[in-house]
């Protein structure tokens, strides 16, 4: 039997396996990084605290992967979206990042550690992304 | 670019998920081209003139 509406709403195939490549990725991250910061407490000597420190890392290198698949494989307009938003992101992004140290540079504003700056330069740049989706599918949007 | 495919799909009794669906594209795809806001791509303007068994230019035609 067949619902009305609900083949315009179910997600497509592409979709659902993002989000089954994404979560449990995610998920995997926050156990690691929850792992990974009690056992540095503990350990010692450079090569297992780097090895220690880099696990939460695996994890989200596989959401970057799912993102690619997802890109590559959604259809032709989704694909552009997608890519039009990186590309806004990345150019945001690179600007604020840049405005920022050319500030740095002048001392005009106090400088944080170096690690928090480099740890956010990711998590920035998949908000912006996430914004910039929503700015570029806003502009395509039809009169349905 | 012009193109009549909100009127071919109305006139088979399509719903845009119907069409997104034949083409393998989703919902948004097909109202942003009938809206006029996304070209398709040939193959994709193809895929839709073989679908409603017209050629392509009778589907298609730029803007004057």
């Amino acid at each position: 039997m067949r619902i009305p509406g609900r083949q315009a709403m179910a997600m497509r195939a592409v979709h659902k396996r993002y989000l089954r490549e994404f979560f449990p990725a995610m998920f995997a991250y926050v156990v690691l990084l929850f792992l990974s910061v009690g056992w540095l407490k503990t350990l010692e000597g450079t090569p297992a605290r780097a090895i220690v420190t880099l696990l939460p890392t695996l994890p989200v290198a596989f959401v970057i992967r799912a993102m690619v698949r997802v890109i590559r494989d959604q259809d032709e307009f989704e694909r552009r979206i997608d890519l039009e938003a990186i590309a806004m992101a990345g150019g945001i992004g690179g600007f604020g990042f840049f405005t920022f140290g050319m500030l740095l540079h002048a001392h005009v504003v106090g400088a944080p550690p170096a690690e928090a700056v480099a740890t956010w330069v990711l998590p920035v740049l998949m908000g912006l992304f996430g914004i910039t989706k929503c700015a570029v599918r806003w502009h395509y949007r039809g009169d349905a | 670019m012009h193109n009549r495919v909100r009127e071919l799909r109305t006139a088979l009794g399509w719903s845009q998920a119907d069409l997104g669906e034949k083409l393998d594209v989703s919902r948004q795809t097909v109202n942003a081209v009938e809206t006029g806001k996304y070209d398709p791509s040939l193959p994709l303007a193809f895929k839709i003139a073989r679908l409603f068994a017209l050629p392509i230019e009778s589907i298609f035609a730029p803007e004057e």
